[in-house]
């Protein structure tokens, strides 16, 4: 059993490019667009019991350089995301989970779509929700799993449906899961103000699809380490400009009808390739690492490191320090606020876009008694759920594009009766 | 194109991960029982992100080129611009 996935790890090797290397986008922690856990993991729970998990975030940014002012407006936001995740036993095989949940943002780049020099910040709410089944198999090593999900906002609708499976090796020790998913999705076109070709503000839909195809093996090193390697292959076709993004051209002066809206190509493949490592160094000390290169046909090449070190205050309570660097090229058509040729076929201003390094660093803690936090009485006859553990975390994160962000987060874990 | 990176640290970088990969996949290189398992068991020992962190990958996909390979914009929606 252990050589059976040796023959795909050459198949993985193939799929990288000769000039790049490493990312791993293991999707099993998505708020939305996931609802076939990809991992024998994910889809274990104790038997007979739900899981509830209440999470909220509250994010806000601040910059200078807003791509709906082609590169030098704005960037402020914020963004309030409250969200449910139930995950159901039907049987002592499959279970059933629902990921519901909403992002309540308001955005000032956003309300220069139609006057530049507008203050006050545009408002909306998207709403989301996704929804999977997984079944074991009766070998008791493989599981299967299907998921469908939505979510629609003012201008923007998504479809999607995924497909998951997982097997892991007999002795536990090696496990290879594949996952598929594809996302339909229906921009609203909205152009600047001053670019609308009939005057009204809304001119239509465009659609986009999206492929997802991730691969994640992961390996049993030692008693103490572990590691997984992974890739995530994406290729979109479609609109993936932003139609409400403004450039603004050399020659040109920037006042109002002398810029164009973002172009970019109607496909784009993406390739990253991960590895992720944890290891428990000490009784009280463990290290979580993972490295990541991503590149793809834009011209954006990525290199990720991210390193977490829990710290065991006591067996239930843990503090963990993390940080993250990011460094990235800008893709072949980013050129910054009146740096772009007339001649230009494809042109963006979204800073998004450009060359740039990022560092995130923060501290989060985990408060997971073995008998939980508390217990009460639920409506549903009485029944007694348990209140069984709470994250806490924070993120500072910060660009050198001029572009700072701040992120709380929370997760409520309880076990249903 | 800027290159942030040099191309000879990828590389070696690459080298470096094909090794480790290799290593790990070499049969007979590990033997784990199950009831050996304590420190791998741990909560803290998952090969993936803890839920709580998923907003961060979120915003992350959101505000860097490169992301999109770990949720966010390749489709499910916008959420913020």
């Amino acid at each position: 059993m252990k050589n059976k996935y040796l023959f795909l790890l050459p198949g993985l090797g193939l799929l990288l490019p000769l000039n790049s290397l490493a990312q791993g986008g293991n999707t099993q922690n998505r708020v939305d667009g996931y609802g076939a856990p990809t991992t024998t993991e994910a889809a274990r729970g104790a038997a007979g019991e739900a899981e509830l998990n209440i999470l909220m975030s509250y994010y806000q940014q601040d910059g200078t350089h807003g791509a709906v002012e082609g590169g030098r407006g704005t960037e402020h936001l914020t963004d309030l995301t409250p969200t449910i995740i139930l995950n159901v036993p039907l049987d002592t095989v499959s279970r059933l989970s629902a990921n519901l949940g909403m992002d309540v943002y308001a955005s000032a780049s956003t309300d220069r779509i139609d006057q530049v020099l507008s203050s006050p910040s545009s408002q909306d709410t998207r709403f989301h929700a996704d929804f999977g089944y997984t079944r074991q198999l009766a070998d008791r090593r493989t599981i299967v799993g299907l998921g469908a999900g939505f979510s629609t906002e003012y201008d923007y609708r998504s479809f999607n449906v995924a497909a998951s499976w997982a097997k892991a090796s007999r002795d536990g020790n090696r496990e290879l899961s594949l996952a598929g998913q594809v996302f339909f999705d229906q921009a609203t076109i909205i152009r600047p103000a001053e670019l609308r070709v009939n005057g009204s503000r809304e001119d239509g839909t465009s659609p986009r699809q999206s492929y997802n195809l991730s691969a994640v093996l992961s390996q049993v090193l030692t008693q103490r380490l572990q590691i997984s390697v992974s890739t995530e292959l994406v290729y979109q076709k479609g609109l993936l400009s932003t139609p409400f993004h403004r450039v603004y051209f050399q020659g040109s002066t920037g006042a109002l009808g002398e810029a164009k809206v973002e172009a970019l190509p109607g496909s784009r493949f993406k390739y990253p390739v991960g590895l992720r490592l944890s290891y428990y160094a000490s009784d009280l000390l463990l290290v979580r690492g993972f490295y990541r290169f991503y590149n793809d046909d834009f011209g954006i090449q990525a290199h990720t490191l991210e390193v977490e070190t829990p710290v065991k205050l006591t067996p239930f309570f843990v503090l963990y320090p993390f940080y993250r660097y990011h460094t990235q090229t800008a893709a072949n058509y980013f050129a910054p606020y009146l740096q772009h040729r007339p001649s230009e076929q494809y042109y963006t201003s979204d800073y998004d876009l450009s060359g740039f390094s990022a560092n995130k660093v923060g501290l989060g803690l985990r408060y997971s008694p073995v008998y939980g936090i508390g217990r009460f009485k639920t409506p549903f006859k009485g029944r007694i759920a348990q209140f069984k553990a709470l994250d806490l975390r924070y993120a500072y994160y910060r660009r050198s594009t001029d572009l700072t962000a701040n992120i709380f987060s929370a997760d409520f874990s309880f076990i249903l009766p | 194109m800027t290159r942030v990176f040099p191309f000879s640290t990828f590389s070696r970088l690459l080298r470096g991960l094909v090794l480790v990969v290799a290593a790990a996949a070499l049969p007979g290189c590990v033997s784990v029982a199950a009831y050996q398992k304590v420190y791998l068991n741990d909560e803290d020992m998952k090969l993936a992100n803890k839920r709580v962190e998923v907003y961060e990958t979120n915003f992350e996909s959101y505000r860097e080129g490169a992301g999109g390979a770990n949720g966010g914009k390749v489709g499910g929606g916008c959420g913020c611009n």
